[in-house]
């Protein structure tokens, strides 16, 4: 990540952070705060789609995964919703460390169908237990978080707001930092030549299941959160619309530059809301969204921060 | 006598009901350039890539590398063991600089951390004598004896036994073959023991102390290089056929 960037990032923090002084109506925080939701999973997806060049298709899993942790801890076993959100990520790890096993040594289309599979896999086991996840219907009431007698749904979803920013924020900066490190550019090695990364002492498979299981702790993390700050979990976090809606997020920013999803991430929910609010839209908005996708493939294969590096004068690299 | 450094023993290899590498052994020696030469065809690389297991080990046969065996080690473990190859095709990480995929060989590979990566990095530039101003360039933005030399370097970063060239000479130029000659010399100076496949005789016959042919797969002859190109089989299967 060029000085440019890192400045760029850092002035966009400091934008998002004083936006609730401005921004004080509850839909438009709920907007920003669903953004930051689905710009961390984005951001995560990318660590193993575009950093790792692992064609996972189950990532939206690790966030179902969180979400009905957290649902199923604070309901049928009355944890705090403070403990729920984060064992989301060590649930979320678990399933990715089970699943990274067999992706291990498999290769392209393979690795699509074991991770689709994966998904699926989740969502019916979702389905068939029912007295534990509510089955379709899924479960809702979950408890909210509070600090003392201070109730986050107050003052216009003020604190959720930070809290989605800070997780958010928190996650970026450890991809960054970890696309930086030797672990980044062993991923970067193993992603474009998987036998030159091997011929120079670089375990394929260890990184591979290393970097499942980095991608799917914040997954799962925002995934709890997402199931306590909505007080509901529903099966649709397993569906296909989110897996479609996050991928282009990642592909639209640009694969394997953390930031762009992130820049694309809050870029298409709002235009996705908006698009909502116009009759005959309402549908229509997601094949607008995969129109788009296709375009920025087609105009600059980096994505959207390819195009502001150009603009920027500076390289793409993370 | 100096003790083998790499045995191969009955190394055989098939792809169904073909047969790429038939029964070959040898033994390469601490401290040698060991050529192996061989026309087109005659499972030179098959026979590289079942020795370092990238990206498939042998069907049959032993392979000890001091003294352990390695042909069912991870590819990985070989290099770290201490046995370095590099590619015929330019294998590259386009996205790192050269100093990134040095560094890489050496963190992985040597298990070097911080400032000792950092110096292992530039020692093994500088003797590849790979120019400062391009260590900090992407590796796609480097020419093609650029790259061949950053494959050098990345493989010596971690002060292998052993460096294994697969065609270094292929695609570059007379100047660029007589820098990779003196290159060779200088890293088996320092003690690491080089096993040559190469199509460009000229190198082959510079450099090499011994030297082995293949042909169809199975060894055709191995000793003095000089006397090895003279034998009518040679000739025939190989030299023969070029000069033709």
């Amino acid at each position: 990540m060029t000085r440019t960037q890192r400045l760029f990032a850092l002035a966009a923090l400091v934008l998002l952070a004083i936006v609730p002084f401005f921004v004080t109506d509850s839909y438009t925080r709920h907007v920003f705060i669903v953004a930051f939701i689905y710009a961390t999973v984005a951001v995560n997806w990318d660590l193993s789609l575009g950093l790792g060049g692992l064609f996972n298709f189950g990532h939206v899993a690790f966030f179902g995964i969180g979400v009905y942790t957290a649902a199923i801890l604070t309901t049928a076993l009355d944890v705090s919703p403070w403990i729920a959100i984060p064992a989301g990520g060590i649930t979320a790890a678990i399933a990715a460390l089970i699943i990274a096993l067999p992706v291990a040594k498999l290769q392209g289309i393979y690795v699509v169908l074991v991770t689709f599979a994966f998904g699926q896999l989740c969502l019916q086991i979702v389905l068939s237990q029912g007295d534990l996840t509510g089955g379709a219907e899924g479960l809702v009431r979950l408890p909210y978080l509070t600090i003392g007698d201070y109730k986050f749904i107050r003052d216009f979803k003020f604190a959720y707001y930070y809290l989605a920013l800070a997780i958010l924020a928190v996650s970026v900066i450890v991809l960054l930092l970890i696309a930086q490190s030797p672990f980044g550019k062993s991923l970067r090695a193993v992603r474009d030549n998987p036998d030159y990364a091997a011929s120079r002492g670089i375990s394929v498979a260890r990184q591979r299941v290393l970097v499942l299981v980095a991608s799917s702790v914040m997954t799962g993390v925002v995934g709890g959160f997402y199931a306590i700050y909505l007080r509901v979990a529903s099966p649709e976090v397993f569906g296909f619309s989110i897996a479609t809606l996050v991928v282009s997020m990642v592909l639209i920013g640009g694969a394997g530059s953390i930031i762009g999803p992130a820049i694309a991430a809050l870029a298409l929910t709002f235009a996705t809301e908006a698009m909502a609010g116009v009759r005959g839209m309402e549908e229509a908005r997601f094949i607008i969204v995969a129109v788009a996708m296709i375009v920025v493939l087609q105009v600059a294969p980096g994505g959207v921060v390819d195009i502001f590096g150009r603009l920027l004068g500076s390289g793409r690299k993370t | 006598m100096p003790d083998p450094i790499l045995t191969l023993s009955g190394v055989t290899k098939t792809f169904g009901g073909l047969t790429a590498v038939k029964d070959v052994s040898f033994s390469v020696m601490q401290g040698e350039i060991f050529g192996v030469a061989g026309p087109n065809g005659s499972g030179k690389s098959t026979m590289f890539n079942c020795i370092t297991g990238i990206p498939f080990g042998p069907t049959g046969g032993e392979i000890r590398f001091k003294g352990q065996r390695i042909d069912k080690a991870r590819p990985h473990d070989i290099f770290r063991a201490g046995l370095s190859r590099t590619f015929q095709k330019d294998a590259e990480f386009p996205d790192l600089t050269a100093r990134e995929t040095v560094a890489l060989g050496g963190h992985y590979g040597a298990g070097l951390r911080g400032q000792h990566t950092r110096d292992a990095v530039e020692e093994a530039l500088d003797l590849c004598q790979f120019e400062p101003a391009r260590r900090d360039m992407q590796t796609a933005d480097l020419s093609v004896y650029g790259k061949k030399q950053l494959m050098i370097a990345s493989a010596l970063v971690a002060k292998p036994d052993i460096l294994m060239l697969d065609e270094p000479a292929s695609g570059l130029t007379r100047p660029e073959i007589a820098a990779l000659d003196d290159l060779l010399i200088k890293v088996n100076a320092i003690g690491v023991t080089i096993l040559i496949i190469e199509h460009v005789l000229g190198l082959l016959l510079s450099v090499s102390q011994r030297l082995l042919v293949l042909n169809n797969g199975a060894v055709l002859t191995e000793g003095d290089p000089k006397t090895v190109i003279r034998d009518e089989r040679v000739v025939e299967a190989y030299i023969g056929g070029a000069a033709a």
